[in-house]
């Protein structure tokens, strides 16, 4: 457990890795991992219904929507 | 639980009197609209579903947010009504039944919730009420995220939880659960009809994120998901032939756990303005589902403006431990699996692959406002076509293999 902390610790503090000056390229709208939330919801909704899966890209939701 | 749509009206309108109030002091007013279809017709099923969703989002002052919307299924088609496999098809050619009008529902949604943010931290919290003709939902989800070394990590941890209710046929309580009749329609859900009753189901989720920029053109991040399910998820109108002539309502485990890895990756790529994304999940549930998932997008700038993607997607799931394609007997992988029978194809073994361009216009105010009145605009067209290859599962006696389905999507935000 500890060599674990410490590998989590020693990775964390190496995370600085960029520096803000540098940050532009990260921040461009193409970089965002959900670009467009409503339409990748839309389409993550469609899916989820169609398959027995489920998860990895948030979890606020309701009803079914599953016919 | 059984709120009425006259309130939920009232709370969207809250919330969007909040942000029309906000206004005043806001710095950003943004409306987000977005409309989708789904349609599939090899499954004999010609579902069609039609999806608009809007958001108001304002920000009051810097450090908070508040947001209110709405969301909508508009599903019309057919559903498998009872399920027979090959073995029971060869000698009842008539079995399997789509039939032709069972499903036309229409699912409203209202959600509103706010974040705040102090220093490199932010909190949230938002509500939702969903109804549909057969399944109401109430729910709450509470998030915190945290920035890390200069905002190049970023830890955030989710949690909702579903409070829902699914209608159902009143069932004999002596009978076994082979005796239990499907729900023959939505008709008299939720109300006093003494032939309709309500079964509970209880949803937590758990989801846990870390990203992470490791160089400036390439971050990533990793997700975790935990979702407990308690309750009743069959699906109450569909039959299974469990022997010869014997139907009885779908009959799945009232417990499910489900997890879910996802990795994804960003990489800028200058000399060809643009980037290249991809994303890798797995998933394993306590029905004894394991899934994997690969997506690859590769986007590109054409001018400041306006930018295309392709993307591709494979998907492949294992079965649910007691699905079988005909519970009625014949060799094996079929015959019945135990105490639990069920027809969907959802739970079958498969595999799809999923194909799509996606097209983006974005500009931002500099010195004047877009068109004279917005601070940002975005426009988003996104087309994708799905194609599912089932391993096992039959309609008509016959394997479903290349049935695809078409996603449409067209989205707009745009902020004053």
């Amino acid at each position: 457990m500890k060599k674990i902390a410490l590998v989590i610790v020693l990775l964390l503090t190496g995370c600085v890795t960029v520096r803000p000056q540098e940050r532009a390229v990260l921040a461009d709208p193409v970089m965002q991992f959900e670009g467009d939330p409503l339409v990748a919801a839309q389409l993550h909704h469609a899916i989820d219904n169609r398959e027995g899966s489920f998860g990895g890209s948030g979890v606020a939701g309701g009803g079914c929507g599953c016919n | 639980m059984q709120l009425k749509l006259s309130h939920l009206a009232s709370f969207i309108l809250g919330v969007a009197l909040v942000a029309i109030a906000a206004r005043a002091h806001a710095q950003v007013v943004e409306l987000d609209t977005s409309h989708g279809i789904y349609y599939e017709a090899p499954l004999k099923t010609h579902m069609f579903v039609y999806s608009p969703s809007l958001t108001l989002t304002a920000n009051p002052s810097d450090s908070v947010s508040v947001y209110g919307g709405w969301e909508a299924d508009v599903v019309s088609g057919a559903s498998v009504s009872a399920k027979a496999g090959p073995a029971y098809q060869a000698t009842h050619p008539t079995a399997d039944v789509v039939t032709t009008a069972s499903v036309n529902d229409f699912r409203n949604v209202g959600k509103g919730g706010f974040s705040i943010k102090h220093d490199n931290v932010t909190f949230g919290g938002g509500g939702l009420y969903s109804t549909e003709n057969d399944y109401h939902s109430v729910s709450f989800n509470v998030t915190a995220r945290t920035e890390l070394f200069e905002h190049n990590t970023g830890l955030q941890l989710d949690y909702a939880h579903n409070f829902d209710d699914v209608c159902d046929l009143v069932q004999n309580p002596n009978a076994l659960p082979v005796a239990h009749l499907a729900l023959p329609s939505s008709k008299g859900c939720f109300t006093s009809d003494p032939t309709r009753m309500q079964h509970d189901i209880s949803i937590d989720s758990f989801q846990g994120g870390w990203s992470q920029a490791w160089t400036p053109t390439f971050q990533m991040e990793a997700i975790y998901t935990l979702q407990i399910l308690h309750g009743f998820q069959s699906d109450p109108y569909r039959s299974v032939y469990v022997g010869e002539g014997l139907k009885a309502q779908e009959f799945t485990p009232l417990d499910r756990m489900r997890h879910a890895i996802a990795l994804r990756g960003n990489w800028y790529i200058r000399g060809f303005k643009g980037a290249v994304r991809v994303g890798l999940r797995g998933y394993r549930d306590s029905w004894n589902i394991w899934s994997g998932e690969a997506e690859l997008e590769i986007e590109k700038y054409f001018g400041a403006s306006f930018r295309a993607a392709i993307n591709g997607r494979f998907y492949k799931q294992t079965g649910a431990i007691f699905w079988s394609d005909d519970y009625s007997g014949g060799n094996p992988p079929l015959g019945p699996k135990g105490s639990y029978f069920t027809g969907d194809r959802e739970l079958s073994p498969f595999f799809s692959v999923m194909g799509g361009l996606k097209l983006t216009y974005q500009v931002a105010a500099t010195e004047k406002k877009v068109l004279g009145f917005m601070t940002g605009l975005r426009l988003v067209a996104a087309a994708n076509v799905m194609d599912f290859s089932y391993d096992e599962y039959t309609l008509g006696g016959q394997p479903i293999t290349g049935a695809l389905a078409y996603l449409l999507n067209l989205g707009l935000n745009a902020g004053f």
